[in-house]
């Protein structure tokens, strides 16, 4: 694809997110919504867990993190800037914070691997949302209040559907740059094989902890402007079980480790479940799980691994009869 | 020859109560092929692991172009100028053959060059040019030993340490991969060999050191060392067919 | 006083989590496969033996035996397909997203039969207490104890004595020489399975009649299960005694001294300081090989 033509479909995009709300109604804006934010979160779990190999099963201790620190942050210190500027400082803040903690975990955690580093994230997650719960001074039990800042006339699911939509393109456009950079490289090389990779020059431990922590500051960041979007939350409406888990679900059904297979990913699972079978909420955990155990029977690559592999088929089809 | 790039004294390494490598020296002069043999279990791959800093010494000091590797981790070992190539093959599997070589060209030393230019020498040099966008899962042992190599000398090292990279290869490939080593040797890059078969490591190497658990126990030319009484008794347990004359 | 009480609590819980582990542990050692449906297993086990109590007034010791055989039978079938059909497809770590999968169908199923709400088996010994001096301790309790001891004791001496025992020894630590030396590593391993699931059913029993529980709870019964493991050391009944006392001690300590509200935190760090300090648990891998 040429360069002019990736721009012009990228500004056709924008018109299309710009204008939908319109179209479609508070529903499926609120639909909408949840997909760039989901979308966004599986963008950056696979920063980590698709290049570098590192499965986190814990990811929802930086959205409940970023959500509380934001939180705090307009209680203690106030809200700084009007209207939907105010907004600016707060989620910064719980950037920074969960960067923090990330580098502060990332050295003794990322030196264990594969399923031990999955568990050993479930148990950071589980471990912070009881203390946020617990202790007082947090509040997680009684729950905080986030009042969020909608422009004057905009109706909120609008205004976090268009935040939450520039966030989605921020963070796809943060994953492509990394994965096309030295440092992208460094993560393939690690999740391939690490020991090799440190034959190789590749100073593995940096690049790890480079990755963990810029995918902390992302679903910290994305966090927070969550906890702006409900409004109000408890310990157990930001540090949940099930955001964790949607982060790899999506990935895998739209192909680990890709560009995009998160964001298709995503689009497909809650296709499925918010629009599709809406009615049949009783089983949505059913119905989530057996296309789980499909997907990886039937397409282990997820989405984009089948098509590539369809397509390398052809060509390897074509190439044959030519020669 | 000439200078010493690598050297050892007194290299000790414990592993709880065992003793992996006992009081080696060595010295590698630059530019050299040289050898490392010794009966399985001797310590061969745990003196490179040393080498490489996998593991730490447990006494003595190994000095690359006379300064100490102590405390220096394994990438920046590389980045100094030590590669190795490991005898279990193991590529980037998902990665294709040219990807592969890419990482250690893009990670290796740190010097201003072209990337492409250093993959293609690499390809050129152990003769994998023809398979180089093929993903590297599935590929021969041959190939894969080959791509170990390339991808180690794409770090642009001054020494490569060289683990068995015949074993398991036809009479075919060994040669192949016997022209190969000469060739990484004629672009100024110390080889330093470990191998089994006697007559890869007699035809190519300048010197050969014999190691027997842990500790050194020959040091010499291939003629000496394969007519030493020591290298007999410990390494082959008895009297070896004259070496091809 | 309190102290002893606090650690004869802690103990008796221990010896029920041990059980509750010791089929994850078996699993894990000898497959290599962490199964995330473990919790199902332990889950369903306590209904069943809920159902057998209210419809045939079987009480939950006895009912132990049909559904172990049941979860036996469950086990190896499902190890023989889907998971099976996830390693030769995918790989280990498909493996590990299969049985997450397959674990959120039978959460919802279990709550579509069942409710959401929690459940509690109550036999007639239910409330009846003994008292040593100035200790005092449930005869539920106790009884889940002296089973889970049993049940423990038993598959250390099949692993020992027996020869199904000495050939998922020899599979863990060497498949392909196992395979070698004329095993059916396949149908081993869905034994194994098997057995794994038995065990965690029959566990699922012992703790209906001390705890309540919902099909929820099943999350909570697979982490405590990797958290014994990891304490203790993969793939040993011993193992397993260790890491769940352990755990049992930690819990009863931490709810006494701590806040009862700060036990999953407090296992969770210990699970997380665990696996930084000694990755390979206390006793270390039951079968040499690390994986």
């Amino acid at each position: 694809m040429n360069r002019s033509l990736a721009l012009l479909l990228g500004l056709a995009a924008i018109v299309v997110i710009a204008v939908l709300p319109v179209w479609i109604g508070p529903f499926y804006t609120r639909v909408a919504q949840l997909f760039f934010f989901s979308a966004a979160l599986a963008i950056a779990w696979n920063i980590l867990g698709g290049f570098s190999g590192y499965w986190s099963f814990g990811h929802t201790v930086f959205i409940g993190m970023g959500a509380f620190a934001a939180a705090h942050f307009v209680t203690q210190i106030g809200p700084i800037g009007s209207g939907p500027f105010s907004m600016v400082l707060p989620i910064l803040f719980a950037g920074l914070l969960c960067g923090l903690f990330a580098l502060v975990i990332a050295y003794p955690i990322l030196r264990l691997r594969g399923i031990y580093f999955a568990i050993a994230m479930l148990g950071v997650g589980q471990v912070i949302g009881e203390l946020v719960n617990n202790i007082r001074w947090f509040q997680g039990g009684v729950g905080v209040f986030l009042a969020a800042p909608a422009p004057g006339g905009m109706p909120p699911e609008d205004f976090f559907y268009y935040i939450f939509a520039a966030l989605l393109v921020a963070c796809l456009i943060i994953s492509v740059v990394v994965r096309n950079s030295r440092f992208g490289y460094a993560l393939l090389a690690v999740r391939e094989d690490e020991d090799t990779a440190m034959m190789l020059g590749v100073a593995t431990e940096r690049y790890k902890i480079l990755a963990f922590v810029l995918s902390a500051t992302l679903v910290g960041i994305l966090g927070a402007v969550y906890g702006y979007s409900v409004g109000y939350f408890t310990t157990y409406t930001v540090f949940r079980l099930d955001f964790s888990l949607n982060m790899i679900v999506f990935c895998l059904i739209g192909g680990i480790g890709t560009l995009f297979g998160p964001v298709i990913g995503t689009a497909v699972m809650l296709f499925l479940t918010q629009v599709l079978l809406s009615r049949f909420l009783d089983i949505h955990l059913l119905i989530t799980g057996a296309l789980v155990v499909a997907i990886i029977l039937l397409v282990p690559g997820g989405i984009l691994g089948a098509l590539k592999q369809k397509f390398a088929g052809r060509a390897a089809v074509r190439k044959s009869v030519e020669a | 020859m000439n200078e010493i790039i690598l050297s050892g004294r007194g290299v000790v390494k414990h592993f709880a109560g065992l003793t992996a490598t006992d009081n080696v020296d060595f010295d590698i002069p630059a530019g050299s092929i040289y050898g490392l043999i010794g009966p399985n279990g001797a310590g061969k791959s745990t003196l490179f692991n040393l080498i490489t800093g996998y593991y730490d010494l447990t006494g003595g000091e190994i000095r690359f172009k006379g300064t100490s590797l102590a405390g220096i981790p394994t990438y920046r070992r590389n980045q100094m100028g030590i590669a190795r190539a490991f005898q279990i093959s193991k590529p980037f599997p998902a990665l294709t053959v040219r990807e592969n070589i890419r990482v250690g060209a893009i990670f290796g030393r740190p010097e201003k060059v072209d990337h492409e230019k250093v993959v293609d020498e690499a390809l050129a040099i152990t003769g994998i040019a023809d398979i180089a966008d093929r993903t590297a899962e599935g590929l021969t042992v041959g190939t894969l030993r080959k791509l170990e190599i390339a991808r180690a000398i794409a770090t642009r090292p001054s020494l490569l340490l060289a683990d068995e990279p015949c074993a398991g290869l036809n009479p075919t490939e060994t040669q192949e991969m016997v022209n190969c080593l000469r060739n990484v040797r004629g672009k100024g890059i110390t080889v330093w060999l470990v191998e089994h078969d006697m007559k890869a490591v007699t035809s190519i190497c300048d010197r050969i050191l014999v190691i027997d658990a842990g500790r050194k126990i020959a040091e010499g030319t291939p003629a000496e060392v394969v007519s030493n009484p020591n290298v007999i008794t410990a390494y082959l347990g008895a009297p070896i067919e004259e070496p091809a004359a | 006083m309190l102290f002893l009480q606090t650690t004869l609590n802690g103990l008796v819980l221990g010896g029920i989590y041990s059980l509750a582990a010791v089929g994850f542990s078996l699993v894990f050692g000898v497959l290599g496969i962490v199964n995330l449906t473990h919790g199902i297993f332990v889950v369903a086990g306590a209904y069943a033996a809920m159902v057998l109590y209210a419809k045939l007034g079987m009480d939950p010791l006895l009912a132990m035996l049909p559904i172990g055989a049941l979860l036996f039978a469950v086990g190896y079938a499902y190890q023989r397909t889907v998971i099976q059909w996830a390693i030769s497809r995918a790989s280990l770590v498909a493996s590990l997203v299969v049985t997450f999968g397959v674990a959120m169908i039978g959460r919802n199923l279990l709550q579509l039969v069942f409710g959401p709400d929690t459940h509690t088996i109550t036999p007639s010994y239910s409330f009846s207490s003994l008292t040593f001096g100035p200790l005092q301790i449930d005869v539920v309790r106790l009884v889940a104890l002296g089973a889970s001891l049993v049940l423990l004791v038993l598959l250390a001496l099949i692993l020992l004595k027996t020869h199904f025992g000495r050939a998922i020894r020899a599979t863990a630590q060497q498949p392909l020489a196992a395979q070698l030396s004329g095993l059916n590593v396949r149908n081993l391993h869905g034994l194994t399975f098997g057995l794994g699931a038995a065990l965690a059913g029959t566990s699922g029993a012992i703790i209906g009649i001390v705890q309540p529980f919902s099909a929820a709870s099943e999350v909570a019964w697979t982490l405590n299960a990797f958290i014994v493991v990891v304490l203790g050391g993969i793939g040993s009944p011993a193992g397993a005694l260790v890491g769940g006392l352990l755990l049992g001690l930690i819990n009863a300590y931490t709810a006494q001294y701590i806040g009862p509200s700060l036990t999953q935190a407090a296992m969770f760090l210990v699970l997380v300081v665990m696996l930084m300090v000694r990755p390979n648990g206390l006793l270390g891998n039951a079968f040499g090989e690390s994986r």
